[in-house]
């Protein structure tokens, strides 16, 4: 479970959170939707334990993050926007360094990142020094990093944005599976349609505060299967190889 | 394109980058907090009296014996001095940008000529510069009273003129020797082909396999550490100078000199061993992305803890080599060498930790920091035998205080 209080931040002048309150439960997919500026990565930078709240407080489970950083963080996981990493690790390098620092069992650790790195098409770059990879490439070992543990809370930071449609496919499912057992998400993006089809509620963002939150009945059901597009797109990459060198 | 528009076109263009220099000169400006603003002040107060009290003595009996007019002539020539030494600093610190690839947008995609981007690119390097300000001022003020203090005025705006121009003929000289270096390209002029070399890094070979082991978190970023310093990175580039200089302490005691100047000499460069592990540290240190060191489960024991146990290795490795070397020495001296080594490399190395530490993720703050602190203790002990050692600790004391805030640091 994750609770935002009263969460407030400010950058100099501008307020970019006022009092800000949301919560994401065991089992859900909490969707984060707002322009361009509205606070969604400062939201999810705050509860990541980047940047210390003005007002307000983030519990992770019943710990309060900015109390108890070490042992909130054991249970979240980060996937950034922009994710930066040690770049001249290779990607394995990267996960075995992140894995051992969570305390996670290492043979399980590595099973996890071998299967995840191969549904996420990272499979074969796995061993290239980080600094090599595309942009889509650093977005899906960011997300793994950030679920090699099954965390009990989940950030997400426009995760999905720059994956190809198979990873994304893939992602989306890995979200959907921790959820299922247990975890509470909390995803933002501005791509509406992958809100709609990935979330259980949505909260909206604007100028720094809550403008509404929504569940998922009050935007009807998604559609069954994949999207026409997701279909085409995995007939293509079933041909072809996936997300070529950087 | 015709004069006139090639003229409006590098008027737009020079408006621009001025432009941008501003903001970036505020920008920096703000970018350091109040309080290091203060302890940088104060630094450079405290050097600037160490370096007048230096200077005044010799210069006031100089008067006595010679008069006003050699006194000036000194005050140029220290003063043209430190103007070359500003110019040697800015050729260092562009060659250097000019090798990594300069920070900013991409600089090849934007529609600007070469000369302009030259000229912002060479101002960035060109601040380093005014770092030799600090002991000119000294110098000049060390002049009061012995020579008319309009002459005093007019040496220090001829050394500002000769800083510039000197930073200037630095920069230029970075230049041509990134061009020099540079692959030949046709149809790309010089400043091209030094950036599209500089922006290629890396190999395309595999690395090795990744060893999935349960260790401690500092463990983990001890040999995280080791594994990031022995590729291409900063941090491998920091770890030159104390192994080299780890070597040459050893080697001070096969020197065919006195015995009591290799034991000074093997001191001397056992401390400098010293400083320069703690700037690795430091640059090590600063290797760690930011989001990733703060989304893991750390805390400041476990990242200061692997950062103090690498002083603890170089001094242990120290101590060692010097045991082994200086066995020729009496063994009372020889353990008074090792008790007074073990005591000041550790304490030297751990500043470097905590600085690492407490100004993360800005290592050039810390960097900057450790070199004042450093230089100050030096000064401090010249004046004052041993009282440098008194400052360290002080900083030392200083800096751990701030450790537990570690964790509500923030990038910017």
């Amino acid at each position: 479970m994750l609770r935002i209080e009263r969460v407030s931040r400010r950058y100099g002048d501008l307020l970019a959170l006022d009092d800000v309150s949301l919560e994401a439960r065991p089992g859900e997919i909490v969707g984060l939707l707002g322009a361009n500026g509205a606070g969604k990565s400062t939201v999810l930078r705050t509860a990541a334990g980047l940047q210390p709240p003005d007002a307000g407080r983030v519990l992770v489970g019943e710990t309060d993050l900015w109390k108890d950083p070490v042992a909130a963080k054991r249970d979240l996981g980060y996937a950034a926007e922009e994710p930066e990493f040690y770049e001249e690790l290779s990607v394995d390098e990267y996960l075995a360094f992140v894995s051992a620092v969570r305390g996670v069992d290492p043979g399980a650790a590595r099973a996890r990142a071998a299967d995840l790195g191969v549904r996420l098409g990272l499979g074969e770059r796995s061993r290239e020094p980080v600094r090599r990879l595309s942009h889509g490439m650093r977005k899906k070992t960011s997300l793994l990093a950030a679920v090699l543990h099954r965390p009990a809370v989940l950030l997400c930071d426009e995760a999905l944005e720059g994956l190809d449609a198979g990873a994304a496919l893939a992602a989306k499912q890995e979200l959907r599976a921790l959820a299922d057992q247990g975890a509470a998400v909390l995803f933002s993006s501005h791509v509406t349609e992958t809100i709609e089809r990935l979330c259980d509620r949505v909260v909206i963002l604007h100028r720094g505060r809550v403008a509404r939150t929504l569940e998922r009945r009050e935007w009807g059901a998604p559609e069954p299967g994949l999207s026409p597009l997701e279909r085409e797109f995995l007939a293509l990459a079933s041909a072809a190889p996936a997300e070529g060198a950087a | 394109m015709n004069a006139s528009t090639l003229v409006e076109r590098e008027r737009r263009e020079s408006d621009a980058f001025r432009l941008l220099e501003r903001t970036l000169v505020r920008r920096r400006v703000a970018g350091v907090d109040a309080r290091l603003r203060v302890e940088l002040a104060a630094l450079a107060a405290l050097i600037l009296g160490f370096l007048f009290w230096q200077v005044r003595i010799p210069l006031d009996s100089l008067e006595r014996r010679t008069g006003v007019a050699t006194v000036a002539e000194v005050e140029f020539a220290g003063l043209a001095a430190l103007a070359i030494g500003g110019g040697g600093i800015a050729f260092a610190r562009h060659t250097v940008r000019l090798r990594r690839g300069p920070g900013g947008p991409a600089w090849l995609a934007l529609p600007v000529t070469p000369r302009a981007l030259g000229r912002h690119l060479a101002w960035g390097s060109r601040a380093t510069a005014w770092l030799a300000l600090v002991p000119a001022a000294a110098w000049v003020l060390a002049g009061v009273q012995l020579v008319p203090a309009w002459w005093l005025v007019l040496l220090f705006a001829i050394f500002v003129w000769m800083l510039l121009e000197a930073a200037r003929l630095g920069c230029w000289l970075a230049v041509r020797d990134a061009v020099r270096r540079a692959e030949p390209r046709s149809g790309l002029d010089d400043l091209s082909r030094v950036l599209v070399a500089a922006r290629r890094v890396g190999t395309s070979a595999p690395l090795p396999a990744a060893h999935w082991r349960r260790q401690p978190a500092w463990r983990a970023l001890l040999v995280k550490d080791l594994v990031v310093t022995r590729r291409p990175s900063p941090a491998r580039q920091r770890a030159i100078a104390p192994i080299a200089l780890l070597v040459s302490s050893a080697v001070a005691w096969a020197l065919p000199i006195a015995p009591a100047l290799a034991h000074a000499l093997a001191f001397a460069l056992g401390l400098l061993t010293a400083a320069t592990l703690a700037e690795w540290i430091i640059a090590v240190a600063g290797t760690d992305p930011f989001p990733v060191l703060r989304g893991l489960p750390l805390g400041v024991a476990s990242v200061w803890g692997a950062r103090l146990l690498w002083a603890v290795l170089g001094s242990a490795s120290l101590l060692v080599v010097q045991a082994l070397c200086a066995r020729a020495l009496h063994p009372m001296a020889l353990q008074v060498l090792l008790v007074w080594l073990g005591a000041a490399s550790l304490a030297i190395g751990a500043l470097g930790a905590n600085y690492a530490v407490t100004l993360y993720p800005r290592v050039e703050h810390a960097q900057r920091m450790l070199a004042l602190s450093l230089g100050l203790a030096i000064a401090a002990s010249l004046m004052i035998p041993l009282v440098g050692w008194v400052l360290v600790f002080t900083a030392l004391l200083h800096s751990a205080r701030r450790l537990p805030g570690w964790s509500r640091q923030e990038a910017f």
